[in-house]
């Protein structure tokens, strides 16, 4: 465990805000006081994949690592949609999903949002309406916000959730 | 004999279906007024799958069967549509009535049934789990997927090739630089030309780092899902890093469309520097997490694949290094002058699949040092011969196959198999002698894809 302690005081605190670091900290700021405000401290994120490629999932994951750290920031991505507040959906919205997407927003205690996340849930990914698809998502759901990108990068997404949280 | 794929083409009158191995290719027709094959099943149990695939694309039926249930259509599908036939143009689908789906399950005296998912509590891509449990153990474990469903092979049809590679960099945004590796190879096979060396390093170069991008993130949440979060900080920091080389090398962090034919500069110098601060740091990692007692306790023993059942259900990648088979595409002169080493480990378990991960990692960087020049070279293609082209690539997760049949200078029929498509089918076999909570653990060391598989 010494070798552990030794490498961790040796790194020190990684968080960092590559680039742009001042417009990140004002974001951050910014973030942290919309949730304080409009989500009493949380914001709870459900994230659901209707059928994306799994970039998206892995630059969502990245938001936990040492530079992003998204918990600090109040907002949390909880393991049931009976947790959460807001709706994150990725992917292009399968025919073999639609159900189960619907089901997931049903089960998201009022008052509750959809933020969509990258570029397939509004069909702007090359790829093309097939019988399997039946995105755009918008034909479900009523999406508050979106967050452009294929895939957003981890910073796009933060700064795409403060948009949202200055839009309502 | 190695099982490797078995898929179906439209050619008008018949069927014509393909069984690939690793030495030989069959070829078989069938009259579509009566489309009845055999099935190879009691052989090789992965090509299961591949025949019930075919079953809801092509309304083929495979006779002798034992399992018939649809694979991909699910329960709201409507019955009797097959959408790879060439007759089928829809691009809209009405729901069917709701018809449940016969879970594969082991009933009896306190026998019960957990089903997980399609859509889990992680931040994951959706897949059913369908547990048959005593108490805590479990007894079987039916997998069911193409939830992400999205008919690229459809989609992909009377495209070009040029076309057609922002799709198909799309199909697995993990594995995305190994399926335009394996684009590239068809390329070339159909405009007849050689790649010059120095951008097969480049591309090589991409596909390592993909590797490492991919390990190194797995090596964070393998510990974590044994509780063990604090590999999960060093493990994420260091994936991130090397995601930001990649969009440093390619502009983009997954490398979408970074597999071209021109040779851009890098800054190789500083990548060389790069490269053995990350050997540095993985060096730590492993020294620091082999001294975890706790943490190997619940990584050994756990899962295992006997290397029987690796070769009964033709597995690839990591999962069958872990058990033993060195089966890797890249055994090949190029790799070898370039320092590859086969790596395996014999025990099966998730601590071996995760020992395997480490020593990858290491063994790409050492090849990335090779595989790094400065020159800039262009490839200009010629125009694109019609014909049948296949082609091979290692990706993160194994050997993943892809053909492509042109036509006309269009695709007529797109095909791949996902490393993850083989694997998946042998996952239920690791559960054995572990309880419901060793689940997430045991998925996470294989770290199949959802997306791939389903296409």
């Amino acid at each position: 465990m010494i070798k552990f302690w030794n490498k961790r005081v040796k790194l020190g605190i990684l968080t960092e805000n590559p680039e742009l670091e001042d417009e990140i900290k004002a974001i951050q700021k910014e973030i942290k006081e919309s949730v304080k405000k409009k989500f009493a401290g949380s914001l709870a994120l459900r994230m659901v994949d209707s059928g994306s490629c799994n970039a998206c999932e892995a630059e969502c994951n990245a938001l936990a690592n040492p530079y992003y750290d998204l918990e600090r920031l109040g907002i949390y991505f909880v393991a049931s949609p009976r947790h959460a507040d807001v709706m994150l959906l990725s992917g292009i919205v399968t025919f073999n999903m639609q159900p189960h997407v619907l089901e997931a927003y049903a089960q998201i205690p009022e008052p509750k949002w959809v933020i969509t996340l990258g570029d397939c849930p509004v069909m702007a990914a090359p790829f093309e309406k097939t019988f399997a698809i039946e995105g755009p998502a918008e034909k479900h759901l009523k999406v508050t916000h979106h967050i452009a990108g294929c895939p957003p990068s981890p910073k796009e997404i933060m700064q795409g959730l403060l948009e949202f949280l200055k839009k309502i | 004999m190695r099982f490797i794929a078995r898929y179906a083409k439209d050619k008008g009158r018949v069927f014509e279906i393909v069984t690939l191995y690793d030495t030989k290719t069959e070829i078989e027709q069938v009259h579509k007024q009566k489309p009845i094959i055999k099935t190879l099943s009691h052989e090789h149990p992965v090509a299961l799958w591949f025949e019930r695939k075919m079953q809801d694309d092509f309304g083929i039926i495979v006779e002798d069967a034992f399992d018939k249930r649809p694979l991909v259509h699910q329960e709201q599908f409507p019955k009797n549509v097959h959408p790879m036939c060439k007759d089928f143009n829809e691009k809209e689908l009405q729901y069917s009535k709701f018809q449940p789906y016969n879970y594969e399950v082991i009933n009896g005296d306190g026998v019960f049934h957990v089903s997980v998912g399609p859509i889990h509590a992680g931040i994951i891509e959706p897949g059913h789990f369908h547990f048959s449990q005593a108490g805590e153990k479990m007894l079987h474990l039916e997998v069911r997927h193409f939830y992400t469903y999205r008919a690229i092979e459809k989609m992909l049809e009377g495209k070009t090739l040029q076309e057609a590679k922002t799709i198909i960099e799309r199909i697995s945004g993990n594995e995305s630089i190994a399926y335009q590796i394996c684009w590239r190879d068809i390329m070339l096979q159909a405009s007849q030309q050689e790649l010059p060396k120095s951008l097969q390093k480049r591309h090589a170069f991409l596909l390592e780092l993909e590797r490492v991008i991919h390990h190194l993130t797995d090596l964070g949440f393998i510990p974590n899902d044994a509780g063990f979060g604090a590999a999960l900080a060093i493990g994420s920091k260091l994936s991130e890093d090397a995601r930001r080389k990649m969009k440093e090398i390619t502009g983009h962090r997954f490398g979408f469309s970074a597999v071209d034919f021109e040779n851009k500069f890098i800054d190789t110098a500083s990548l060389h520097t790069w490269l053995d601060s990350l050997k540095e740091d993985l060096e730590y990692f492993e020294d620091w997490i082999t001294d975890i007692p706790s943490l190997w306790d619940r990584l050994d023993t756990t899962g295992i694949l006997a290397l029987k059942k690796a070769v009964k259900y033709d597995t690839v990648g990591v999962v069958a290094k872990a058990s033993g088979l060195a089966i890797d595409r890249r055994i090949n002169n190029f790799y070898l002058q370039n320092g590859f080493e086969a790596v395996t480990q014999l025990s099966g378990d998730v601590a071996a699949r995760f020992k395997v991960r480490i020593a990858e990692v290491k063994n790409s960087l050492v090849m990335m040092h090779n595989f790094l020049e400065e020159d800039e070279t262009i490839l200009k293609l010629d125009s694109v011969q019609d014909g049948e082209y296949m082609s091979f690539a290692e990706s993160s997760m194994g050997e993943l196959f892809m053909t492509i049949d042109i036509k006309d200078g269009v695709i007529e029929r797109f095909f791949s198999r996902d490393p993850s498509f083989v694997n998946w089918q042998a996952v239920h076999l690791m559960m054995r002698n572990d309880i419901i909570a060793d689940f997430p653990l045991i998925n996470k060391s294989c770290d199949l894809s959802y997306a791939g598989n389903d296409l």
